[in-house]
């Protein structure tokens, strides 16, 4: 092995330099293997209180450790995919908590990032001691299998960029960077786990394409469909739910780019959650705007 | 631990003793391997966690063995990590043993070569397309299911993130029989080419049933090369004498590769030089090998 084997959300794989790995068989290997990689909801018994809880403690967690963006989205993903394999007792709550501290020492270590969070647990008023963490890391490592390079939206961006052109350095970097901020949102959405991580990413370029760069959209998208890795009709409603998160928040792209097509279109500058539908549109008009926006991009992206 | 009941010791690890033993609830085999990797205060090192999960992660393909479960022990409150691998009755080295010596010596025969190399370059193939280097090819380190003809790559991963060590923890020298020139030139660039010769090596070793370059020091395992494939120059492999342990040698010329497996086919004698080849560039790649002629009389629908 030539490197550490850090672990990259961006490559599972592998932590060794591209030009000895010629892509396409690596590429093969993650879509062979990223329906391990997932956390399904139907048929399984995920539960959907404790993923709340464990979610909102972990992004805590980023926010009071000042923690890179991409820990706390690996937390979140054993999380997932240990609640979409253990029960957790409704009569402890506190497991949750132990939960998400021990996916985040996990995810912490695959990352190589030093983690202290004895000071965000006595913030919250919580604390377990080094003994319990290491009991439950093992319970979790256990449960999925020790498969901790998890092969998530991430592994497949650079693939599904390639499609894109032309294939400028600042383009490709704008849209990785918008793509990337829709799949940190996105994670938060219990309805991002019915699809596959390749899916998903396909869908958050698509729709950050849309956005940032609609004359060379309809290529990217016809493009990327005919790829024979990608199941169209999924892809479609990815777009749908993924289009859904992106355009719920405040995004300054957003309206700066949509003006080139549509009428400028003001959204509200308020951050909702993204738990579910928008429920806090400021005044009619502009929920009305949004609307029709939504319905818009659900259009553009609809694949035929 | 309490879930399986060792058996017997089957082999000696760099690291510890590997033992064959038995799950009581199930009665499936497995075989059990210490790994020097220790928990300590922080929970499991971060090390080990990478390195399992990149075992894991191979082990998906049926020809890397595959790792089963992961079980830590406390001893002297230290808690040790043991890997818990699929049981293969006898490893290559073994079986071509059996077949030198014993009661009744007899060549290999030609089928089983070619389907044992076409599953190794199956496996290297795959750790390759994952990024991961093998990098400790040999005999020893491939496992073979005698009745149903199948080998499988193990030792994969553990304990190599920089150097492979020299010796064993039993003071064992580690064997340089199958580590390709570049490496016992110094180079500081691994590329999958390292896999690759040693891929060669156990070719020629199945047909010969004796190591094709038994060197005991890493001078001697150079110049055994060197006398079989010629002493290598510049114009062949650009840059061999400004790697760092290059020295001036002996200047030999290259020998009839044939003559030294006389009884390989000459599809096979042409993909053996494609893997012997010195510049690890041009060193045939384990997915190209798949393709080799040499392969053409395989049914490849069973792999
Ligand atoms: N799964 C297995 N089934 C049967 N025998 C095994 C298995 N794994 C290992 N062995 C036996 O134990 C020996 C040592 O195992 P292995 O090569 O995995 O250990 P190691 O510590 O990495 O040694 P080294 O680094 O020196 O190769 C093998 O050569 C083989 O004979
Ligand atoms: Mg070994």
């Amino acid at each position: 092995m030539a490197s550490s084997l850090l672990f990259d959300l961006e490559n599972p794989l592998t932590s060794a330099d591209e030009e000895q790995h010629p892509f396409s068989d690596s590429i093969a290997a993650l879509f062979a293997a990223e329906s391990d990689h997932m956390s399904p909801i139907a048929g399984g018994h995920l539960d959907l209180s404790a993923r709340r809880d464990a979610v909102s403690l972990i992004l805590q967690a980023q926010f009071s450790c000042n923690l890179d963006p991409s820990v706390a989205y690996l937390a979140i993903n054993y999380v997932d995919r240990f609640l979409s394999k253990r029960q957790i007792p409704s009569d402890k709550p506190w497991v949750v908590r132990l939960l998400s501290i021990s996916c985040l020492s996990i995810a912490s270590k695959m990352k190589k990032t030093d983690l202290f969070l004895t000071d965000f647990q006595r913030e919250e008023g919580f604390i377990f001691d080094a003994k319990t963490i290491r009991r439950m890391e093992l319970l979790v490592l256990g449960a999925l299998d020790w498969r901790m390079r998890s092969i998530t939206p991430f592994s497949f961006l650079p693939f599904f960029l390639s499609f894109f052109s032309p294939a400028q350095p600042p383009l490709l970097h704008a849209l990785k960077a918008r793509a990337s901020r829709i799949l940190f949102k996105a994670q938060n959405e219990i309805k991002m786990l019915e699809f596959k991580p390749s899916v998903i990413a396909a869908a958050a370029l698509l729709s950050a394409a849309h956005e940032l760069f609609p004359i060379q959209f309809a290529s990217f998208r016809s493009a990327m469909s005919s790829c024979e890795f990608v199941n169209k009709e999924k892809l479609g409603e990815c777009c749908n739910a993924v289009g859904d998160v992106a355009m719920d928040g405040c995004d300054s792209t957003f309206e700066m780019v949509s003006s080139s097509n549509t009428p400028v279109t003001v959204l509200g500058r308020h951050c909702s959650s993204s738990e579910s539908e928008r429920t806090v549109g400021s005044s009619s008009d502009d929920h009305d705007l949004k609307k029709r926006r939504i319905s818009e991009l659900r259009g553009a992206l609809r694949l035929s | 631990m309490e879930k399986y009941e060792k058996l017997e010791k089957v082999g000696e690890g760099t690291y510890g003793k590997v033992y064959k033993a038995q799950d009581k609830a199930t009665g499936q085999l497995v075989a059990l391997k210490k790994t020097r990797l220790e928990m300590d205060e922080e929970g499991i090192p971060p090390t080990a966690l990478r390195e399992i999960s990149l075992l894991q992660m191979l082990s998906r393909s049926i020809y890397v063995v595959r790792l089963l479960d992961v079980e830590h022990v406390d001893k002297n409150g230290k808690p040790l990590l043991y890997l818990v691998f699929e049981y293969l009755d006898t490893d290559l080295k073994k079986f071509v043993d059996s077949h030198r010596k014993g009661p009744n010596p007899r060549p290999l025969p030609p089928s089983v070569i070619q389907s044992f190399l076409y599953q190794l370059c199956k496996g290297v193939a795959h750790c390759h397309s994952h990024g991961v280097l093998h990098r400790d090819l040999k005999p020893q380190n491939l496992l073979v299911d005698k009745e149903k003809g199948i080998l499988k790559i193990a030792d994969l991963g553990l304990g190599r993130t920089f150097t492979i060590p020299l010796k064993s923890y039993t003071h064992e020298i580690v064997t340089l029989w199958y580590r390709a020139p570049e490496v016992l030139l110094g180079t500081t660039h691994y590329s999958t080419g390292v896999d690759m010769w040693s891929v060669g090596c156990i070719f020629a070793e199945m047909v010969r049933r004796q190591a094709l370059f038994p060197g005991d020091s890493e001078l001697q395992q150079l110049l055994h090369i060197f006398r079989l494939l010629g002493t290598p120059t510049e114009e062949q492999w650009p840059g061999v004498s400004s790697l760092r342990d290059w020295h001036e040698y002996p200047q030999w010329k290259p020998q009839i590769l044939a003559r030294a497996v006389p009884t390989l086919e000459p599809e096979g004698v042409d993909l053996l030089l494609k893997m012997l080849q010195y510049n690890p560039a041009n060193r045939i790649s384990a997915k190209a090998a798949m393709e080799h002629p040499y392969f053409d009389g395989l049914d490849k629908s069973q792999f």
